[in-house]
């Protein structure tokens, strides 16, 4: 056997003293990140497994505010089992005051849905027979949410447009919930001839119908349809991808939280590098003593690796153990809360890509020390105090630890799914990493500094902590990177999710209208703004034509085949709101191109978004098509207009010429401002008079809207916390080393007369300084990195928030100094004579 | 002569992994204000264990422990510290100098836990008198043995204590240079009138004390007054 493999077996056997703070480091980090990627795992399984029932069918084609034509739905039903389902936003009115009203998303269903799975109602029955028309009378089930909020119960008559309907039940569970695109409100599933006696689905209403099909394979259903109907402008889904918009929300904040995991395992690689640095440093004599009698510096560092790297497959397995077994545990906790379908269980993706960078990540900062062996002379043996090996490694080692990190950042953008974000949360956790050691070795030499100063002389307790901060081989390093990396990523998202809930709470409803209203027709538009304006403190109405397309081509080429910037794909995906207007509309400006005249009538022209133009490729002259109602519609770029999104105004991102579209069927939208006071009366008018409008209040969407923020915010925290409990380990490992020093300075201090309360002191004073120090750091870089993400990831105006400020210094020394006091009693206890006999031996 | 130490049958028995170990077996001892005690013997016998029973920095497990007129083992952790700072000064073999001070800061330190206004000039005055003023602003890594245990020196002797203890000061230093620091020690306590006891295993330090108590296996197997 190998000298080097009988001396890291050897060293195996002292088991795993000074290895406590390493395994917990890379269990907690290795844990977090297969935790995230478990649960991620179980959605997709969960989405997969349940594909059909999700779709509704085998594969579906879906239509924006139309009904599949005769000959469509008669190709369809050649096909397989065809099921018909209508989406639109409607006012569920229960009768008497507004509110007595609210906006639900009524499903209209025909007597074949379900295709796959069943919809439970509370309290057990049949859909089917809960919806039939019975005495004349529709029936109607909704979420039980909306129930409550109006105060009734089955057997009530309430109104969805003009139609009068009967509460049969509350909604417990709907098997396609999870396709469902963003719902304006809670559910509410009736019969679709019930909608169309109600008024509801009418030319220029906005709905849309899908058409799920049963025992169908996709591929050839497109290909058949698409070529018998070759304008008919659907959008197809099948069992592969049911729910992509709910994928996407799974996929990206996997992705967030796996990073927020790898930031987690980067805190604890700082715990890890620490307690092999303090190990090897206990070791030195006995590698010294090694090396005198002959072992090669080659051979120490393989036996050593070798059980570095044991201890560290054991953390690891520890943390697949963790992260893995925590998700089996809470599974069907976890199912219960998502709104998405989830199958736990142990799935070997996740778990080896923890395991690969907890591997990775250990091999990293294990490698600065251990290569730092290779430097160590026996002569230390004959030296009064045995240093710990310093400086920096040779250049091959330094080449090794570099290659190391480098495969490291190209394994998690490669895995992560998310290329560009693991891009951007590596580089912030090495700027971090660059910010932190700087401001370690800065706090370093300022407190080595100030420890002299003579204004602190008579101050020998803050003098000693200064001096402990500022000392070589102290804990300065390894606290100011573990606390300030864990502070600064709480930082930086306690400050992103202040300025969402501000920009939502605050800054949107100012000049924000009050109300959006839908499904104006065109001869209730007169009607409509007489009745508003003479309702006391509402302020301006605005009105436009509304219709919605999907667009198909650009500048002639597919969409599906078009090359354009990421940021566009929303333009892309699903339909889009349609205009048209004679003259340029109020408050809009062209840019480039020129509008078009009053009455011009040639070839169909559109004014678009100057931004998601620039995105697309498209400029003035290019072309490009929309399919509206089941007709493509291909119009020349005349101008670009600045649109700015976030201003909750009437909108689009296709303005076309009159004529372009004149002939087809649509309604109308409205804004209208209004004081809070007059938002009651304004609900009341509407719905009196205009039972088939849709009224949207703003002020409750932005709650909804704040409300699923407050939901990321808590998941993104809990992942934030998996960092932080990181963070807190390498802490405690710091107070631990940093215990053996000040249990000899306790004692010292005691022969020269110092009380114990006044030791404490200084030691309370250094741990509470040092933590607010990375606290101060944290703040600092984690303000930057929000800022950023703010500015220019979210498009938002960035306020610093004083309150999270003060949390992340003030947390910062209060934990060190926790950290700090929990391992400081120990010294104190101890009896100086034994501890100076210790150290004197 | 008044007693500034007076010892009754004391005992000192310590845990070890074999089991207890009893380090001191009943000890009586008297020291007088001004003495020149030196403890010699084996290694084992329990001399720094006396010395640190005397300082209050170990407690006996049995017998009486009456130091400067006070009991020790009626004082709790924070009053033995007073007392040691208010009268007493103590220099190791191993220096126990502040590694993160200045020579001047670790002479000081004392001195302000004393809350006196004129430590930094008492410090430098020490520091001189023991010969290193030119050594202030140096870290006691940067310093040789001997200058080391010449810092501790100084900053045992800083605050003026009526008594000196001393656990083989000379031990980590070579011949000459142990010499040196035995000068300095005997002259300096003399200059302050400072009562000194000392534990050494060098003969020819012993032979300097007044008094020189043997001791073996726990127990004080001789005490007598030195030839000189």
């Amino acid at each position: 056997m190998p000298f080097w493999l009988k001396l890291g077996l050897r060293e195996l056997r002292g088991g795993l003293s000074g290895f406590r703070v390493f395994l917990l480091c890379l269990a907690l980090g290795v844990g977090g990140v297969a935790a995230v990627g478990s649960v991620v795992s179980a959605i997709e399984h969960g989405l997969a497994a349940q594909g059909r029932e999700i779709l509704g069918g085998d594969v579906a084609v879906e239509f924006s505010y139309r009904f599949a034509t005769a000959p469509e739905r008669a190709w369809l039903d050649r096909q397989g089992r065809v099921s018909e389902v209508t989406d639109l936003r409607s006012m569920l009115d229960a009768g008497g005051d507004a509110a007595d009203r609210a906006l639900v998303q009524v499903k209209g269903v025909d007597a074949a849905y379900p295709l796959y799975g069943a919809a439970r109602l509370e309290g057990g029955g049949d859909l089917q027979s809960a919806l039939a028309l019975r005495d004349g009378v529709y029936g109607l089930v909704a979420d039980p949410v909306v129930i409550a909020r109006l105060g009734i119960a089955p057997g009530a008559r309430v109104t969805l447009g003009g139609g009068s309907f009967e509460l049969r039940g509350a909604l417990a569970a709907e098997p396609d919930q999870a396709s469902a695109r963003f719902l304006m409100g809670p559910r509410v599933i009736v019969q679709t001839d019930g909608l169309l006696a109600a008024g509801l689905l009418g030319e220029g209403t906005l709905f849309s119908t899908a058409y799920r099909v049963r025992g169908a394979d996709v591929h050839a259903l497109r290909l058949g349809f698409e070529s018998a109907f070759p304008n008919a402008g659907g959008r197809w889904r099948d069992t592969s991808d049911p729910a992509p918009g709910a994928r996407r929300v799974v996929d990206r904040l996997g992705s967030f939280l796996v990073l927020t995991g790898l930031a987690a395992l980067a805190v604890g690689g700082v715990g890890v590098g620490a307690a092999v640095q303090g190990y090897l440093g206990r070791k030195t004599r006995t590698i010294a003593a090694l090396r005198t009698i002959g072992a090669g510096a080659g051979e120490i560092l393989a036996g050593y690796s070798l059980q570095i790297g044991a201890i560290a497959g054991l953390g690891i397995l520890a943390g697949l153990v963790l992260g893995g077994g925590a998700v089996l545990v809470a599974g069907p906790m976890l199912a219960e809360r998502l709104p998405v379908p989830a199958e736990f269980g142990l799935y070997p993706r996740p778990l080896a890509l923890a395991a690969l960078y907890g591997a990775l990540t250990a091999a990293l900062f294990t490698l600065w020390p251990l290569a730092r062996l290779r430097e160590l002379r026996p002569a230390v043996l004959f030296r009064e105090t045995a240093e710990e090996p310093g400086g920096w490694p040779r250049p091959a080692m330094l080449g090794l630890v570099l290659l190391l990190a480098l495969v490291l950042v190209a394994t998690v953008i490669a895995t992560s799914g998310e290329p560009g974000l693991a891009a951007w949360v590596t580089g912030a956790v090495a700027a971090g990493f660059a910010v932190l050691r700087a401001a370690a070795w800065g706090a370093r030499a300022g407190a080595r500094r100030l420890a002299h100063a003579p204004v602190l002389r008579h101050r020998p307790g803050l003098r000693l902590a200064l001096g402990a901060i500022g000392a070589p081989g102290g804990q300065t390093g390894e606290v100011v990177l573990a606390l300030g990396l864990g502070l600064g990523v709480l930082a930086a998202i306690g400050q992103i999710d202040a300025n969402m809930q501000r920009v939502i709470r605050d800054e949107l409803p100012q000049g924000s209208p009050a109300f959006f209203f839908v499904d104006i027709q065109q001869h209730q538009l007169d009607p409509f703004r007489e009745l508003i304006a003479g309702i006391e403190d509402v302020g301006k109405i605005d009105t436009a034509p509304m219709m919605r397309g999907i667009v198909t081509h650009l500048n002639g080429v597919p969409a599906a085949e078009a090359k354009y910037d990421p940021d566009a794909g929303w333009v892309l995906r699903g339909d889009r709101g349609l205009t048209y207007s004679a003259g340029l509309p109020d408050g809009a400006t062209v840019i480039r191109g020129d509008w078009w005249p009053q009455d011009y009538s040639g070839p169909p022209l559109v004014s678009f978004a100057e931004e998601e133009a620039g995105e697309l490729g498209l400029d003035v002259g290019s072309t490009i098509t929309v399919n509206v109602l089941g007709r493509p519609l291909t119009a020349r770029v005349a101008n670009l207009r600045p649109v700015v999104w976030g201003g909750l105004g009437i909108n689009f991102l296709m303005v076309f010429n009159p004529s372009a579209l004149a002939g087809s069927p649509h309604g109308h939208i409205a804004t209208v401002h209004a004081e809070p006071d007059a938002e009651a009366p304004v609900m009341r008018a509407t719905a009196r008079a205009f039972p088939n409008v849709t009224a949207i209040r703003v002020r409750t969407q932005v709650e909804r809207f704040s409300k699923a923020l407050e939901d990321l915010g808590a998941a993104t925290r809990w992942a934030a916390l998996a960092l932080f409990a990181t963070g807190l380990a390498v802490l405690v490992g710091a107070a631990g080393t940093a215990a053996q020093r000040q249990t000899g300075e306790a004692a010292v201090l005691k022969v020269l007369g110092a009380s114990r309360s006044r030791i404490l002191g200084s030691f309370a004073l250094r741990a509470g300084l040092m933590g607010a120090l990375a606290g101060g750091v944290a703040l600092i870089w984690g303000t930057a990195a929000a800022w950023g993400a703010t500015r220019f990831v979210l498009h938002m105006s960035f306020v610093p928030e004083g309150w999270a400020a003060l949390v992340v210094v003030a947390g910062g020394a209060a934990l060190n100094l926790l950290a700090g006091m929990a391992f400081a009693m120990r010294p104190l206890s101890r009896r100086p004579a034994g501890v100076l006999r210790q150290a004197a031996g | 002569m008044s007693a500034l130490i007076e010892l009754r049958d004391i005992r000192l028995t310590l845990p070890s992994q074999a089991g207890d170990v009893e380090i001191l077996r009943g000890i009586d001892l008297t020291v007088g204000k001004g003495e020149r005690l030196g403890i010699v013997g084996p290694s084992g016998s329990g001399k720094s264990s006396l010395l640190m029973v005397v300082g209050g920095l170990e407690r006996a497990t049995a017998g009486e422990v009456r130091v400067l007129g006070q009991d020790l083992g009626g004082l709790g952790e924070d009053a033995l510290a007073r007392l040691r700072r208010d009268h007493m000064g103590v220099v190791f073999q191993s220096f126990h100098l502040i590694p993160t001070m200045s020579a001047l800061e670790n002479v000081a330190t004392p001195l302000e836990l004393a809350r006196r206004t004129d430590a930094f000039d008492r410090a430098a005055e020490m520091l001189a008198a023991v010969g290193l003023d030119h050594r202030h602003d140096h870290y006691p890594a940067q310093l040789s043995g001997g200058e080391q245990q010449r810092v501790a020196l100084a900053r045992a002797l800083a605050p003026g204590p009526e008594l000196l203890l001393a656990d083989e000061p000379t031990g980590n230093l070579d011949s000459r240079t142990g010499a040196a620091i035995a000068d300095l020690m005997f002259r300096l306590a003399a200059e302050q009138g400072a009562t000194l006891v000392l534990v050494t295993h060098a003969p020819e330090i012993a032979q300097r004390c007044s008094r020189i108590l043997t001791m073996a296996d726990g127990r004080v197997s001789e005490d007598r007054e030195a030839a000189a």
